[in-house]
């Protein structure tokens, strides 16, 4: 039943190419981009080097949107009744959204593991090779939290141009969250409170957490981290279930 | 005796909108046998989609109960024993006929009838279409084809042919008529009287969220008595005395000297009409379904 609902998913997934593109491609490039252009990527930091911490920054925002775009297409297809046909078969409801995580979860994955591929060929380096395994799951299960936010946009706003507000709306997060260019002062202090900030704090700490603290580039305590990332998988959670209802209330 | 195929018990439902409930099934009473079929007839609003969803188990009354085939909606649909096709909307626009008959097909557990039942509806040669690119009549049956996969004892149809043009609407009818045999038991919801009368054996009436009437189609039709009949008069005078012809005159429409009216006895009314009344054009008929809704409608309300 799920295997044949997940072939077809990724079969109109590709097809449909447009959120592909951004998902795959756009992260790639930017890593390519500002990952070996400027001169200073190659000098160390942490446990490797400025490429690698750029080349998870990335593949952590690559893996993140990839994430708001195929799960927020739950609303648009509950907009369009699918989920009511759905509702009359006899497949759980629980299959279709764990269906939907699955293909969510494999398109973060690749999207994530184009960029660190690049990074180990354009010389992304970390002296401990455990830290390419662990920031690469901390980045794909990091990046489900943001199903919940997909969701909860696409039910809200019910329409398929919201699923583009919502991808969008990642890039503001990105900026904000310390994604792409390390933040300072006032506007670090308010990142700390964004939702991308938890996240791809997370996922850079095995490289970083050797720093001692005070330094420039230290970690930051972890249960900030943790408490940044749990509080919106719980934020995000919450808005997704309650614009869902929103949305069943009416029908 | 047989289980009833569909059995709601003052079945209610009251949705909260914004500052108001607003109540759109008020207590009905429904038993269906197997192997009936019958036709939902209502204007919008009436109240039918409201039900459908109930008996399918999409929308859980506020109040009563549902019961189809002896069990509830959601057991009658796992077991694959009642199927649908839903009114708005249900398909993805972006997969193909074919892949959207065979991912619901999976989900039946049925993905053995997939060209079976694609042959049967016709879709075989669209198959690789996209369902965004096929018409309204089209899409109307591919959701048919969907409704048919798990072979289901009762069929429930919500207006199944909105949006087809006449021709597709006859051969819908037609392919209809084709799985109506073999003892299953269909329902469907239609603002369409002419529907009802050349489909459904019953009729079920609904109005602003209750039940006006029920019964056999052609029963249904007689319910109001007499005959209408229309005349043309040569002055506004005649047509006050046809007026006062028996006591069963009733003027149900005006068009200038074009009187309608209702009444019991229309053979002798319509010769009172020629020989003192000088009216001219004369037509008698009988009530349609139509007639016999917008009088059962007024009553209720």
């Amino acid at each position: 039943m799920m295997a044949t609902y997940i072939q077809v998913e990724f079969a109109r997934h590709f097809r449909d190419g447009y959120n592909l593109v951004f998902a795959l491609l756009l992260p790639a490039a930017m890593y390519i981009l500002f990952g070996n252009i400027p001169s200073y990527t190659e000098s160390d930091l942490g446990a490797g080097n400025v490429k690698f911490y750029l080349m998870i920054s990335m593949a952590a925002y690559g893996a993140a949107v990839s994430t708001v775009s195929i799960a927020g297409t739950v609303a648009t297809e509950t907009m369009q009744g699918w989920g009511r046909q759905i509702a009359i078969t006899k497949m759980p409801p629980a299959v279709f959204v764990g269906s939907k995580m699955i293909v969510a979860a494999t398109v973060a994955g690749v999207s994530a593991a184009i960029v660190f591929a690049l990074g180990a060929l354009t010389g992304a380096t970390v002296n401990e090779s455990w830290i390419w395994g662990v920031s690469y799951l901390i980045i794909l299960i990091g990046a489900m939290v943001f199903a919940c936010y997909g969701i909860g946009v696409g039910m809200a706003f019910k329409s398929e141009s919201a699923l583009g507000l919502a991808t969008g709306l990642m890039v503001f997060f990105a900026f904000f969250g310390n994604v792409f260019m390390p933040l300072e002062g006032t506007m670090l202090d308010i990142a700390r409170f964004t939702p991308m900030f938890g996240y791809v704090a997370l996922a850079r700490y095995p490289l970083l957490k050797d720093i001692p603290e005070g330094t420039e580039m230290a970690p930051d305590p972890m249960w900030m981290m943790a408490t940044n990332l749990v509080l919106w998988a719980m934020i995000f959670a919450v808005f997704a279930v309650l614009a869902t209802r929103r949305v069943k209330a009416r029908q | 005796m047989k289980t009833d195929a569909i059995s709601l018990s003052t079945v209610k439902k009251t949705f909260v909108a914004k500052h108001a409930k607003v109540e759109a099934v008020k207590g009905i009473n429904l038993q269906i046998a197997q192997g009936q079929i019958v036709a939902l007839l209502g204007p919008n609003g009436a109240g039918k989609t409201t039900t459908v969803d109930m008996i399918l188990g999409l929308t859980q009354p506020s109040a009563g109960t549902v019961h189809v085939l002896g069990q509830s909606p959601r057991q009658a649909i796992s077991s694959g024993q009642v199927s649908a096709v839903l009114q708005t909307g249900g398909l993805l626009r972006d997969l193909t006929v074919q892949e959207t008959v065979k991912v619901i097909g999976t989900m039946h557990g049925r993905a053995d009838r997939v060209r079976e039942v694609m042959e049967r509806t016709g879709l075989t040669k669209i198959a690789k279409r996209r369902v965004g690119k096929c018409s309204g009549g089209e899409q109307q049956r591919i959701k048919f084809a969907l409704a048919l996969l798990p072979d289901p004892d009762v069929l429930i149809l919500d207006e199944p042919t909105a949006g087809m043009d006449v021709m597709a609407r006859r051969d819908f009818w037609q392919t209809m008529r084709a799985e109506a045999t073999g003892g299953r038991t269909i329902i469907f919801a239609t603002h369409y009287l002419e529907e009802a009368q050349a489909f459904a054996e019953r009729t079920v009436l609904m109005s602003l969220g209750r039940i006006v009437a029920d019964g056999a189609t052609e029963e249904l039709r007689h319910l109001i008595n007499g005959r209408s009949i229309s005349a043309t008069f040569c002055s506004e005078a005649d047509a006050q005395q046809a007026l006062g012809f028996d006591e069963s005159i009733v003027l149900t429409e005006q068009q200038g000297l074009r009187y309608h009216f209702q009444c019991t006895d229309s053979d002798q009314f319509a010769l009172a009409l020629l020989q003192q009344y000088r009216g001219r054009d004369i037509e008698i008929s009988s009530p349609s379904l139509e007639d016999a809704f917008i009088q059962l409608t007024k009553d209720a309300s």
